[in-house]
């Protein structure tokens, strides 16, 4: 069969260094974490602790999407030090059926035979399993806000378990926000030994951005295609935004992909120019052969960035000339109402009123009110507007989301917006 | 949730049984799994490996061609099922083999051939070509989307690892047959040996009837059995998870993203936090209709997973319109230019969904048809050909506002309750009137007109009958005097189309 075949030369084509780099920046999890040298050690430090004095303990990680938890508590799972002298799991909580479901996994991970099949059972065979098992045992439990219910019956019993008499248990709990623990947790304030300790990851500054950068393209020995001056702009940006690690790399990779594609395209011409004047034909296949590598450049980050960060500005460049006529003249309509008139909650029913006015005025034919409530869906989907959903659809809300400025730019017809602005004839009834 | 799969737990827990088997050993099932995976792929009713022993081919010519064309899965499975094998009969073991994937679905044949290429005019052909289901081999206006997705997959294939893409725009812009070309073309490569081999999945939101049933699909496409969606969740999540030294890369394709988010968005989240994992190699790539769906919709964290690398397919222009319209009528005469381009330029002031154009123009072709077969226009004309009239006859049709009419057809008293509603609303100013006012006002009009009073219950019986038709937005009639009314055509409508009618 075809694919046996295949399987072997998956390695073979020679693999440039913009495709090396762009594997390099892969947001799968590493070995190494430069920028979170601090917090790995303050977690060691609180699993040492709690190994040598045999003591129960929890811990609560907070932080925004992207800067590293589960990469450096994974790093720790996997760490030899702590191996042999800890029993571990680790459980992400998306990955459950139920809420309830929690305690049947942990059965599964622990390879705990309940008596029944009830989720009671489960909890019994677990907190039996506390009570008599002589190794440590270290639980994550990642993404935990989504244990949360009305009653949080299930997070409060699992951070019950360290108090339990003779248990040996670190319970690590991993989520995105701050204050987790205090606005739904509010009994375990009232004892301060079920109260889990709380560690915080900061975003990520720029300079540990950078380092980031660095050492996964030293990794790859391709740290000669980012010149330092880039990294900087990138990292910059990046964590003034949201200091998301994911989103940097991402980022990086984009850069070096449009980079790749740029300089493809530059070869291409470079053939068809071969191809056209067959005099220069030998020195520039020679050229050719040297293999040169181009930096990024600093306008090819910008412009990633901007592509990234300024939604209604690329917008523009896009949209020009493909922006659907009646589409344009319902948005100047919009702003025309929302201009000149005092109450600014605009049904579906009276938008459309003015429109139809509006076009009637222009010579155009105006839609149907079925066939304009469709249209206006559309312009919702490139989040211009939004649609407050009634029971009728004449009497549904609009509402802009952009300002007026940004639609003016988006719309990029001055003629026809001020031909309709002026045109505070439509709106009497 | 279990009983809600309306699957018997015996059998999930037979079916639980061979997968730990096979799944243990996981070298040696991917080879056979994905040859089976491509095989269901490129062709549903293909009979894949040696183990099986049904061919649907086998049941049709022993089925009566007379009966009537039922969807006949049952029937047809049943009477293979027992001549071929002979042992399994009974209604479970028949779905256990179902859900093993032992038995494919087909669809009976029909007994008559389907007409021949020659006998077809000009017109016909068109049409057919118009149909949107006849998707190009290039799609035309859509270079440089293509450029964009095959780089990004060629890349992630070649690189062997994963990661998303987000794909964007309104309906009818050709989003999923731009992603599909690009797969097959990869595809072709991959036979021609020049990119290593890999998977290719899909699912789309809106044939799944709940986010979680996602799994169930994914799942059988790898390897064509069916199970309960926690079990199919946690296979795949050993799958992706367990790194295997031969695993080709896997390419997902999630259409209608949006369907799949609920309140845990806890489907979004695991088909996109797979790829994030260095065993799993998959590429996922989303399509979505809303530009902004992470922003508005999605959670930080599945956002954050989602990554930046997106893509946006702006509406056709007319230009665009047209040069796919005649792409696609490959230089057929059937259809004037400047009708094509009137087509064109109306959808593209509308929408830009080249769905919509196409349908116009199939429409036009259907009502040229129909012209040319009356006897006067073909005795002089014996060249068929759409020209403007029909198109905009055929626009006339399909962007036409029924509501002038419905109003001009009404009886002579809901014209006067739709007038005294009109007259209320302009005496109030305020958009929403009571039964009561709209009743004085009926009163006025009729002592005007020298018509009769109607008695306030005929006049809910109108009421009612004009908000069943959607001309009017009214409460339930439970209100009596007291329901509350309001127009839902414009009043300019009304005056229009009563005064036309006066006119007469």
């Amino acid at each position: 069969s075809p694919p046996k075949d295949s399987a072997q030369p998956q390695t073979s084509p020679v693999r440039n260094k913009y495709q090396n780099a762009r594997k390099v920046l892969n947001s799968a999890e590493c070995q190494k974490l430069p920028g979170r040298e601090e917090q790995l050690e303050e977690l060691k430090a609180f699993f040492r602790e709690h190994l040598e004095n045999k003591k129960s303990g929890s811990l609560y990680v907070s932080g925004q999407p992207g800067t590293g938890k589960t990469a450096c508590l994974s790093l720790l799972l996997r760490s030899p030090e702590f191996n042999n002298r800890i029993q571990k799991v680790y459980i992400n909580c998306t990955s459950i059926a139920s809420i309830g479901g929690v305690y049947k996994k942990l059965c599964a991970e622990l390879n705990l035979k309940p008596q029944g099949r009830t989720e009671r059972d489960h909890l019994m065979a677990i907190t039996h399993h506390l009570k008599t098992s002589t190794r440590m045992l270290l639980i994550v439990l990642d993404e935990i806000d989504q244990l949360c219910s009305s009653k949080q019956s299930v997070l409060y019993t699992i951070f019950e378990w360290p108090s339990l008499p003779d248990a040996r248990i670190i319970l690590v709990g991993i989520a995105n926000s701050l204050d987790l623990t205090e606005r739904t947790l509010l009994r375990l304030n009232a004892r301060c030994e079920l109260k889990p300790k709380h560690m915080h990851f900061p975003p990520y500054t720029k300079q540990q951005i950078v380092d980031i950068f660095k050492s996964r393209l030293e990794e790859a020995e391709v740290l000669d295609i980012f010149p330092p001056v880039t990294l900087q702009l990138l990292a910059a940006k990046v964590s003034a935004v949201s200091g998301d690690v994911r989103r940097a790399l991402d980022i990086g990779r984009r850069v070096v992909e449009i980079a790749e594609q740029q300089k493809k395209a530059g070869e291409r011409e470079v053939k068809l120019q071969n191809l056209n004047n067959i005099v220069g034909e030998v020195e520039s296949t020679q050229g050719q052969q040297e293999e040169v590598l181009k930096p990024v450049q600093v306008t090819q980050v910008a412009a990633v960035l901007n592509k990234v960060y300024g939604a209604s500005q690329n917008l523009q460049e896009d949209i020009e000339e493909s922006f659907p006529l009646q589409q344009k003249i319902m948005l100047c309509t919009l702003m025309l109402m929302l201009r000149n008139e005092k109450n600014k909650d605009i049904t579906m029913g009276r938008l459309h009123e003015v429109y139809r006015r509006v076009c009637n005025k222009r010579n155009i034919h105006p839609l149907d009110q079925a066939e304009f409530a469709g249209t206006v869906d559309l312009v919702q989907t490139r989040g211009i507007l939004r649609i407050i959903k009634k029971k009728e659809p004449r009497l549904s809300k609009v509402q802009l989301q952009w300002d007026e400025d940004e639609v003016n730019g988006a719309l990029s017809d001055k003629q026809l917006i001020a031909s309709i602005l002026d045109d505070t004839a439509c709106l009497a009834k | 949730t279990r009983l809600a799969e309306g699957t018997p737990r015996r059998s999930i827990q037979l079916s639980s049984i061979v997968e730990k088997r096979v799944f243990n050993e996981d070298d040696i099932i991917n080879t056979p799994k994905r040859t089976k995976a491509r095989k269901s792929i490129s062709i549903k009713s293909a009979d894949h490996d040696g183990d099986d022993d049904y061919v649907p081919e086998l049941s049709t010519p022993k089925k009566t061609p007379q009966k009537t064309p039922s969807k006949g899965k049952r029937s047809t499975t049943k009477s293979s099922t027992s001549d071929v094998s002979g042992t399994p009969k009974t209604p479970s073991q028949k779905l256990k083999m179902i859900r093993s994937g032992e038995i494919k679905p087909s669809l009976e044949k029909r007994g008559i051939l389907a007409g021949s290429e020659k006998g077809k005019t000009d017109l016909q052909i068109a049409r057919e070509r118009l149909h949107v289901s006849v998707v190009p081999q290039s799609l035309p206006c859509r270079e440089k989307e293509f450029d964009n997705i095959y780089t990004f997959l060629e890349g992630k294939i070649q690189d062997q690892c994963g990661g998303c893409m987000y794909v964007s725009g309104v309906p009818g812009t050709g989003k999923t047959a731009t992603v599909t070309g690009v797969i097959r073309t990869l595809q072709e490569k991959v036979t021609d040996d020049e990119l290593p081999p890999f998977d290719f999945l899909e699912i789309n939101g809106m044939r799944l009837t709940e986010p979680r049933q996602a799994y169930v699909h994914i799942y059988r496409q790898l390897t064509g059995k069916t199970v309960s969606w926690e079990h199919a969740h946690s296979l795949l999540e050993k799958r992706f998870t367990t790194p295997a030294p031969r695993r080709v890369t896997t390419v997902l394709l999630v259409d209608e993203l949006d369907i799949l988010c609920n309140r845990r968005q806890d489907v979004v989240y695991n088909l996109l936090d797979w790829p994030t994992k260095a065993a799993a190699r998959l590429v996922v790539i989303t399509i979505a209709n809303t530009m902004d769906l992470p922003e508005r919709l999605l959670m930080g964290k599945v956002t954050s997973r989602l990554g930046l690398t997106r893509l946006t397919f702006q509406p056709y222009t007319h230009k665009q319109l047209q040069e796919i319209v005649t792409g696609r009528l490959n230089g057929s005469t059937a259809f004037k230019g400047d009708a094509v381009q009137l087509v064109a330029r109306k959808v593209a002031a509308v929408s830009g969904d080249a769905r919509r154009a196409l349908d116009i123009c199939r429409r036009a072709t259907e009502i040229a048809d129909a012209a040319a077969s009356k006897p006067e226009n073909s005795s002089k004309d014996s060249m068929q050909c759409v020209n403007m009239m029909h198109v905009q006859q055929a626009l006339a049709e399909m962007i036409a506002s029924a509501k002038v009419q419905a109003i001009k057809n009404c009886s002579r008293l809901e014209q006067i309750f739709l007038q005294a509603v009109a007259a209320e609303v302009t005496r109030t100013g305020v958009e929403e009137t009571s039964f009561m006012g709209v009743y004085t006002q009926i009163e006025t009009i009729a002592a005007f007109m020298g018509a009769s009073t109607p008695t306030p219950g005929r006049a809910l019986r109108i009421c009612s009958k004009l908000g069943s038709e959607r001309l009017l937005i009214c409460e339930h009639s439970r209100n009596d005097i007291f329901q509350k009314i309001l127009l839902n055509v414009s009043m300019d409508d009304i005056h229009y189309a009563l005064k036309v009618n006066n006119t007469n």
